[in-house]
């Protein structure tokens, strides 16, 4: 079920479409191109691995234009601009907006090149913290109410002679919904279980 | 008289209607024979109805029948052919000779006393106690008679004898009478009613032979003697009678006739009842020819025998109209004359005044006729051209004014519009020309040929007007280096605001270029390299490059300082370059392209960059004005169309909020600018280049509907004329 990453290459300009197609599939990456911004969104899979690599300045909807659609998306490739002469503050604004990078007409072939990987890498750390995200979700999910609330308190760094006064509750009936948590939640240990949940708090708040 | 004459004719007519047939064959019809009636009807009978019973029975029995005619009725009968024979005198005869082809057949020996004799002559003669006239001379201031004025010897004879003597009858005597048969005259004369008589001669004699004068109570005037002839006369002798046959009598009858005559013996007693001694060949009447002519008598001469007198008694009403009508002519060539002064003095006037006119003018005007020669030339001619009219009139004004284009090339003589003036009768104007000077140098001229016509409407040569127009040209010049600067600048100006688009544009195809070279590099490394596919990228590099150095090309040109030259323009060719230059700013404007060009647009001749200028302004103020609305409503429209046959006409719309009131009336001001950037001059050069091109650019919009700008082209009419 593991995909190999593609390039998606948005271009309006046909010339600079197919040269960038000949570009990366002569070192060996699968490429996808579209001449609009709507073509791409159109065919658009979240499911699928890669880079977009997106002219920021077509008619119609503009690169721009595209990013700020996509950023609604949950999961979507990570994008390298390519802009024109005059375009650097636009550019600017797109790797603000979360763009991995922006090289200029008319581009160094490795420079670009060299971009497109960054963007593969990071699209392939992306669905890979993403599945991790989804693991600990489901391991959460598990846990009853009372070892959920035992867990945040553990979390908090609470002993089980507070945790148990607290949850007015016996010190042992603690003890046991924290062994239950510990092994629904797949921790070896108390650090472990704590790295899981920060991840988990990072990933959501973004 | 007329009565009877009518009434010959209507039984003539008659006879000849109903009873012609019947009448020929029971009873032939009688034949006339008309006799000269000169002593009475009476006698005439009396005399002649013998010969007539004599020819009845020698002719086959035919009846004759005598006809008497009066001197007056002769002609007329025999013009009537009322007679069949006229015995009549020589002097009638010669006129019946001469006027009605009547030919004698015999002549009559006239019995005198026991003598036959057939010629006779007149004689003159008085009282015997007359003893103051004696001779011919002596009739001047008398009172004399004839028989009649046609009377040969009763008064013609007597008249050519006096003439001669220098007495002229109608002028030198005191009266001169007629008396109508010849025992009037001579019973005149002895009653001394006259002074003097004329009678044919024996007519005394016989009178006096029958008691009723005496021969001694008479004198003879200037008496002749012949020695053949034995009677007093006083004039040459002439022919006797003749006897005649009409043209129409037939020649049988009148042989018939003439053998009966001849044969008829000389103690007849017809001969004798006519007093004559039978008949003779016809004789010569010569003399009575000359008679006539010394007279000028007709047949010889109507004149002559009128008196001045005569004819003013006798046409007096005709005198007097000639007389009113030669004295209203007079008038009338005193009134045409005096008018034909007075137009000549205002005809002198107005040459004048043409002349001034013509010299006073500044244009130069001449005159051509048919052959292209000058017939005038006026005085500012000879200034603007140096040449004198003296050297300029009766010349081929082709040859020397317009015998060589602007350009140094010939221009043949049957292209000159001058000639085609003329030959075709209509008035031309010619804006742009040169004339040659005497010098051998040229100036820019505009003129008009007209037609000059002559009196019958036809062409008869043109005038030509014509002005030297080198200020007004240098002006012009001068106007169009300043339009065409102000485009240079206009251009420069633009370009600098489409630089970055335009470097954009650029970009592209380098982009694909470079891209593609570095592929082409990586392909090249990779073990199983396919050489089409290196081929294949190579070329399409080569056409990127290509499609960059156009757009350098296009760039250049737009901003290059033009030529000002015209060329023959395909304009949709021209729209479809500038979109070239415009697709940047489309893409950055998100505004959509729609052309819609006539494809059976014809050629314009222009200048090729202003009106890309024109386009290109256009199309970016429409741009610009679309940024307020809605990105999928930006649509810009440029359309060409043929505006029938003489122009084409592009429309560049857009899909913006239109033209405000307030803006509209300065559109074409300059500096007026609803832009952030620019100098506002784009729509006030655009309009400057239309113009020039003779063409009109103008604004059209309603609210809501977006603006539209419009210019027409014309289409070069010199060329289609031409053609």
């Amino acid at each position: 079920m593991k995909q190999e990453s593609t390039v998606f290459v948005v271009d309006d300009d046909r010339e600079v479409r197919d040269a960038l197609q000949l570009l990366m599939e002569s070192v060996g990456l699968p490429v996808e191109t579209f001449g609009s911004a709507q073509e791409y969104l159109d065919r658009f899979d979240p499911e699928r691995p890669g880079c977009l690599v997106l002219d920021i300045r077509m008619p119609g909807m503009s690169g721009l234009e595209l990013q700020a659609r996509l950023n609604a998306e949950r999961i979507y490739p990570p994008i390298v601009i390519i802009t024109g002469h005059g375009d650097v503050p636009m550019a600017v604004r797109a790797v603000q907006a979360g763009a991995v990078d922006f090289v200029q007409k008319p581009f160094n072939d490795q420079a670009l090149l060299d971009s497109v990987h960054r963007a593969i890498e990071r699209d392939a750390q992306q669905r890979g913290e993403v599945s991790r995200l989804r693991d600990i979700e489901e391991r959460v999910r598990r846990l009853t109410p009372r070892e959920r609330e035992v867990m945040d308190l553990v979390i908090a760094g609470k002993r089980n002679k507070v945790i148990a006064s607290e949850m007015n509750i016996s010190q042992s009936t603690v003890e046991a919904h924290r062994a239950k948590v510990m092994e629904k939640m797949e921790a070896d240990t108390l650090s472990s279980l704590m790295r899981m949940m920060l991840t988990l708090e990072a990933l959501q708040g973004e | 008289m007329t009565t009877r004459i009518g009434l010959w004719r209507l039984t003539l007519l008659l006879t000849l209607l109903f009873g012609g047939v019947e009448q020929a064959l029971a009873n032939e019809p009688p034949i006339r024979i008309g006799v000269l009636s000169h002593r009475g009807d009476e006698t005439t009978y009396r005399m002649w109805r013998p010969t007539a019973e004599y020819l009845a029975q020698a002719v086959h029995g035919r009846p004759f029948e005598i006809v008497p005619l009066d001197f007056d009725e002769v002609s007329e009968a025999v013009r009537f052919e009322e007679v069949d024979f006229v015995l009549v005198n020589p002097g009638i005869y010669v006129n019946l000779e001469v006027l009605c082809r009547v030919s004698r057949i015999a002549t009559l020996n006239n019995l005198v006393g026991d003598e036959p004799r057939n010629v006779f002559g007149g004689v003159v003669f008085t009282r015997r106690d007359r003893t103051d006239i004696n001779t011919f001379a002596d009739l001047k201031g008398k009172h004399m008679m004839g028989v009649d004025e046609t009377s040969l010897g009763g008064f013609q004879m007597a008249w050519r004898e006096m003439r001669e003597e220098g007495l002229d009858p109608y002028r030198d005597l005191a009266s001169l009478r007629f008396g109508g048969i010849h025992d009037e005259v001579v019973m005149a004369v002895l009653s001394g009613e006259v002074d003097v008589g004329t009678v044919r001669t024996d007519i005394l004699e016989r009178m006096h032979s029958a008691g009723a004068v005496s021969l001694t109570d008479f004198k003879v005037l200037s008496p002749r003697l012949h020695p053949e002839f034995f009677f007093e006369l006083s004039t040459r002798l002439y022919p006797e009678w003749p006897f005649s046959k009409l043209q129409h009598t037939p020649n049988e009858l009148a042989q018939k006739v003439a053998v009966a005559l001849l044969n008829m013996p000389d103690d007849h007693p017809a001969g004798r009842a006519g007093n004559y001694a039978g008949w003779t060949v016809p004789l010569d009447y010569q003399p009575v020819h000359e008679l006539f002519q010394d007279l000028k008598l007709p047949p010889y001469a109507e004149l002559g025998r009128f008196t001045l007198m005569d004819a003013m008694r006798k046409y007096w009403y005709w005198l007097l109209a000639g007389v009113v009508f030669i004295l209203s002519m007079a008038f009338m060539t005193t009134w045409v004359a005096r008018l034909n002064r007075e137009l000549s003095r205002a005809k002198s006037r107005l040459e004048r005044r043409h002349e001034l006119i013509l010299n006073s003018v500044a244009d130069g005007i001449y005159g051509v006729d048919l052959q292209g020669n000058s017939t005038f030339v006026n005085r500012a001619m000879e200034r603007i051209t140096g040449w004198s009219a003296e050297e300029l009139i009766g010349r081929n004004q082709h040859e020397i004014l317009h015998h060589t284009h602007p350009d140094g090339s010939p221009h043949p003589p049957h292209e000159c519009p001058v000639f085609a003036t003329y030959r075709d009768s209509i008035p031309r104007f010619v804006d742009d020309d040169v004339f040659w000077k005497r010098d051998g140098s040229s100036f820019p001229v505009e003129y008009t040929s007209t037609p000059l016509k002559g009196e019958q409407g036809s062409t008869v040569g043109s005038v030509v007007v014509f002005r030297d127009i080198s200020a007004r040209k240098s002006a012009e010049e001068a106007a169009r280096q300043h339009q065409m600067d102000l485009a240079h600048v206009g251009r420069l100006s633009t370009m600098g605001e489409m630089a970055s688009g335009i470097a954009h544009e650029i970009n592209q195809p380098l982009t694909a270029i470079a891209t593609n070279a570095h592929a082409c590099i990586r392909l090249l490394e990779s073990p199983d390299v396919s050489h089409e596919r290196v081929a294949d990228v190579i070329e399409r590099i080569a056409a990127q490059a290509e499609r960059a150095g156009e757009i350098i090309r296009h760039l250049r040109q737009f901003v290059r300082k033009e030529q000002p030259e015209r060329k023959e323009l395909n304009i949709n060719q021209l729209i479809n370059e500038v979109v070239v230059l415009l697709k940047p700013e489309l893409n950055k404007a998100g505004v959509r392209l729609r052309l819609e060009l006539d494809e059976g647009l014809p050629m314009v001749h222009a200048q090729h960059i202003q009106i890309d200028q024109v386009i290109l302004n256009l199309a970016r103020n429409a741009i610009e004005a679309m940024q307020e609305v809605d990105a999928s409503a930006r649509v810009l429209t440029v359309q060409t169309a043929s505006g029938g046959r003489n122009a084409v006409i592009v429309s560049v719309s857009d899909t913006g909020p239109g033209i405000t009131d307030a803006v509209r009336g300065k559109l074409f001001d300059p500096f007026v600018t609803t832009k952030s950037t620019g100098m506002g001059l784009g729509l006030s050069i655009s309009r400057g280049i239309i113009d020039a091109h003779k063409g009109t650019l103008y604004a059209d919009s309603g609210p809501g509907r977006g603006a539209l700008f419009r210019f027409t082209l014309p289409l070069d009419r010199e060329e289609g004329e031409a053609k």
